[in-house]
């Protein structure tokens, strides 16, 4: 565990700052997007369908627009006839409109639109809207829609968002949005050992304790938006497309969030509330309910068809993996996960015959997007308990097989890029040594059986990404940092503030981070998929050390000295020649001549990559880097109930460097937390394409009750070489192995091995009274 | 509509409101009390908790109307030297803080009953309360020092 760059004499990074806005958080007195001051607005509801997949053939408004409060009623058919193929927005593929026209794909999409003085108004005349069908067949799973027809979508068409899906436009006659293709060696020449099985898990959701809201109006020519988004560069983007407006004439603004795992990206409500604002010229707002922020987005549902082989010395030589994401009815960022989990379906070992299909499957069910491991944790499920079902068969010690066969520095991983700065080895090691493995346990008590398990998780970094940031820093020495990344929780307002002041000398509390505006802060792809400790965090790095050059320029200027003379300190700047010294209050007011000035830095941070190939997805650089993370667990099954019961979760994740390490034990313990949910509960269930537990009586999530015995968070820090400081992004890595780790606790402890999550109680005593 | 008279955070008012209106939507409004939200709107969650009369309430299931001359208070409203806030931030209790204040309360309704939980008595009180960031171990943690904290308080008040 080394240093990149030594402490300079004021310590931010790598500190236990308190989290900016901790006791508001606490008293309830911060302001969330909801929360915050707008113009007065009218609330809008929408009316939703009722059919997985229909024609729309009339829609009656009358009795709706009849209704008490009601100002107006906005069909999809309004919306296209003003916008055209326009209303079809969509990171991927522009197939999805704000309010459905012509068709429905999913139970629950909305149709129209209620404007009204009043939620209940709203939502009450929203109720009155009829709508007549002509019923379509549906299609409700992955491996029926992956065969031919019924089809979702009559023609794909490719958003211009991503570069390599526009050999697409005009494709027809498929549900598969999108495949990606690893071939590497080939696993039908090897023999040896080999294990095989299906997979399933079921799509959840992210469940942010905050609900999505947006808010919209005019502002003379221009439309201004208040939203829960994480995305606020995106939405800038996509709202000028679909109004067809310059950038300046679309301002986004957002706050804190209270949550988001990935569920307040890209097009949620925000392109309904933009529509209706601009069309109407009224500001609206809308708050969705629990129950429709169900419909919103999920996570996908995936199948994987996976095999893994070892040779005689027990080194795996084959890996195989048929993937299918299920995206629903709209792909949204699906084709993005597909390839980009796909290319770890072989899990982080070395392995010389490798094939993956990893497909993206349109279903009419609400659409799926990111969350929280953006479809890794659904690859992991297989590859982990395939390792982990291989070593067992060649009666090998899990721990063992893994190490021989894991991915290390500088080595190759399957898709062609190197390792670097990816810890599997001491992940593995420190959650291993935390839950005591090796060292004896009581097996069986009465019921309970006992047992342990293991898995680790590899993820890429989003890449290629863009980032900036403005440094203004204020006559009085304190500063504020203009970025367009959200703190919705994982405390990204601490850490860019620490890495700033780190660089300028500052200390806790001195450098404000202003809340997204795209009026004010600057472009920033997403804050999403681990990307902003390092995409961000470098370009504040970068924007402070201008800063800071900025400021020895001045002060050799005022000393008379060559500026590789000064040196800023926490005293301020200093010359090495004559011992004189100025604080930067002094300087900048020298330099100025007045109080309350600010002086401004910027800077820019990019990352590219090389595309994989279209043949063998294979690339030298498919990503900035890489994330290691590790699981093990010990637990009790009740042989009798299924009950699971976890004694001690030990989870460790390879942060590079922790700018704040009281946050990353946070993020490792709340992905951990997470994932105990999808590991044990937590699911989605349909039934003919209806939600049937779409509210949090009948959705089940983790609460105080379910937390293991004992959590043990490791933070690995192996230093990347352009990481800030070293630093990469943490807030996935422990989610990713978590599931397997404990299917694999289960199978050391009842000898069953079971490929369906999640482990209810009933899905456990069922696989117990099947075993042979 | 009718007119009722709350006193909340220690401030009495009387105002006029729907039969059907929640004391969620009421205590927002009427108050500004950002500490009450909503997450569920069917009494799972608890982000939307207030004490009444030091009871925990699920505020998105109660109708205003039943709480005329209620004395009801939300965690924006306690004291500036509140031990359970401050044990709340010394622990770090908070990560996105959205679900933070409902457990607050429901921390001030556990020690008003009970001054000294032990850990099950602690995790049976807030079982009902949901941190979707996985925030359970501090505000475990936070919920024992401010009963630590307290007991101390009152002996020196005593002594
Ligand atoms: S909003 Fe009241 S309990 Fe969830
Ligand atoms: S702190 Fe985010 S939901 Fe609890």
């Amino acid at each position: 565990m080394t240093t990149v760059e030594s402490r300079s004499s004021v310590a931010a990074v790598g500190e236990r700052w308190a989290r900016v806005d901790g006791r508001a958080k606490v008293r309830g007195e911060l302001r969330y997007a909801a929360d915050q001051p707008v113009r007065p607005c009218l609330d809008v509801a929408v009316h939703r369908s009722t059919r997985p997949h229909a024609k729309i053939t009339a829609i009656d408004t009358s009795r709706a627009l009849a209704a008490e409060g009601v100002v107006a009623v906005v069909t999809g058919a309004d919306l296209y006839a003003e916008f055209g193929d326009r209303l079809m927005t969509g990171p991927a593929f522009s197939d999805q409109p704000c309010l459905a026209y012509g068709k429905v794909r999913y139970v629950g999409e909305p149709i129209a639109a209620v404007i009204a003085h009043g939620v209940k108004q709203a939502r009450e005349a929203a109720e009155l809207i009829e709508v007549s069908y002509d019923e379509l067949e549906p299609v409700h799973d992955v491996d029926k829609a992956v065969q031919g027809a019924p089809f979702v979508h009559d023609e794909l068409r490719p958003s211009i968002v991503f570069g390599d899906l526009k050999h697409l436009r005009g494709k027809r006659d498929t549900n598969v949005n999108y495949e990606y293709n690893l071939r590497k060696g080939d696993p039908s020449s090897v023999s040896g050992t080999t294990v095989s099985y299906d997979f399933w898990c079921p799509p959840t959701h992210h469940v942010p304790i905050e609900l999505p809201y947006a808010a919209a109006w005019c502002e003379g020519e221009r439309l201004e938006l208040m939203a829960t988004t994480q995305t606020p560069s995106y939405v800038r983007q996509s709202l000028a497309d679909l109004l067809d407006l310059p950038l300046n004439r679309v301002r986004v603004r957002t706050a804190p969030l209270g949550g988001s795992f990935g569920a307040k990206m890209y097009d949620r409500l925000e392109p309904l509330v933009a529509a209706l604002a601009w069309t109407q010229k009224m500001a609206v707002k809308i708050t969705a309910t629990r129950e429709e922020a169900f419909l919103l987005t999920t996570r996908h549902g995936c199948a994987v068809a996976g095999s893994m082989t070892a040779d005689e010395n027990g080194m795996i030589v084959a890996s195989t993996s048929d993937v299918r994401y299920d995206t629903g009815a709209y792909a949204d960022v699906g084709p993005r996960i597909t390839a980009k989990s796909g290319l770890v379906a072989p899990g982080p070992y070395k392995i010389e015959n490798v094939r993956v299909k990893s497909r993206c499957v349109y279903t009419n069910k609400p659409s799926a997007g990111p969350f929280r491991g953006f479809g890794v944790p659904q690859v992991t499920w297989a590859h982990e308990s395939l390792a982990d079902e291989l070593a067992r068969q060649l009666g090998e010690d899990p721990v063992e097989f893994r190490r021989r066969n894991m991915l290390r520095e500088g080595d190759i991983a399957p898709v062609g890029t190197p390792m670097h700065s990816a810890d599997f080895l001491g992940s593995l090691d420190a959650v291993t040594e935390a839950i005591g493995w090796g060292t004896p346990f009581v097996k069986q008590e009465g019921t309970l059986v006992r047992g342990r398990g293991v898995a680790v998780g590899v993820k890429a970094v989003l890449t290629p990404t863009i980032s900036n940031a403005v440094v203004q820093l204020n006559q009085d020495g304190s500063a504020s940092l203009l970025i367009s990344t959200i703190d919705m929780g994982q405390g990204s307002d601490t850490i860019m503030a620490q890495i700033a002041a780190e660089v300028l000398c500052l200390g806790e509390g001195d450098v404000r981070v202003i809340q997204a505006d795209t009026d004010v802060t600057p472009y920033d792809t997403i804050t999403a998929g681990s990307r902003s400790t390092y995409h961000t965090g470098n370009a504040v790095r970068l924007a402070a050390e201008n800063m800071r050059d900025k400021l020895v320029e001045l002060a050799a200027e005022r000393f008379g000295v060559e500026a590789t003379d000064i040196k800023l300190t926490s005293d301020g700047l200093v010359s090495a020649q004559t011992q004189e010294t100025v604080s930067v209050s002094e300087l900048l007011h020298g330099h100025f001549g007045a109080r309350g000035t600010t002086l401004t830095a910027e800077a820019n941070f990019s990352t590219s990559w090389q595309p994989y190939d279209h043949e063998n997805g294979l690339s030298p650089q498919v990503t900035e880097h890489w994330f290691a993370g590790a699981a093990a667990v010990q637990l009790t099954v009740d042989t009798a109930t299924g009950r699971i019961h976890i004694e001690h979760l030990a989870v460790a994740g390879d942060v590079g460097r922790a700018i704040n390490p009281a946050m990353v034990e946070q993020q490792l313990s709340g992905a951990a937390i997470m994932g105990i949910g999808h590991a044990l509960f937590d699911q989605m269930v349909f039934d003919e394409g209806q939600i049937v537990n779409g509210t949090l009586l009948d959705y089940q999530l983790p609460s105080i009750k379910d937390m293991p015995d004992k959590l043990t968070p490791i933070i690995i820090e192996s230093p990347h070489r352009t990481g800030p400081f070293g630093a990469k992004g943490v807030g996935e890595t422990t989610i990713i192995p978590l599931a397997p780790a404990i299917a694999n606790a289960v199978r050391d402890a009842t000898g069953v091995r079971i490929t369906t999550l999640p482990l209810t109680p009933e899905r456990v005593l069922t696989a117990l009274e099947e075993q042979p | 509509m009718r007119e009722i008279e709350l006193k909340v955070n220690g401030l009495r008012r009387k105002l006029g409101v729907a039969d059907d209106e929640l004391l969620l939507d009421v205590l927002r409004r009427e108050f500004g009390t950002t500490s009450v939200r909503e997450g569920c709107g069917v009494g799972a969650c608890g982000a939307c908790t207030a004490l009444v009369g030091g009871k925990s309430v699920s505020t998105c299931l109660s109708r205003a109307a039943r709480f005329d001359g209620a004395e009801i208070t939300t965690a924006d409203g306690l004291p500036d030297d509140d031990e359970v806030v401050d044990e709340f931030v010394a622990n770090r209790a908070m990560q996105c803080g959205y679900c933070i204040p409902g457990f607050v309360m429901m921390a001030h309704e556990l020690l008003g009953e009970n001054p000294q939980p032990t850990d099950e008595e602690v995790v049976e009180h807030l079982e009902g309360n949901i941190c979707r960031c996985g925030t359970y171990s501090e505000i475990h943690a936070a919920i024992k020092a401010a009963a630590t904290r307290r007991a101390a308080r009152n002996e020196r008040a005593t002594a």
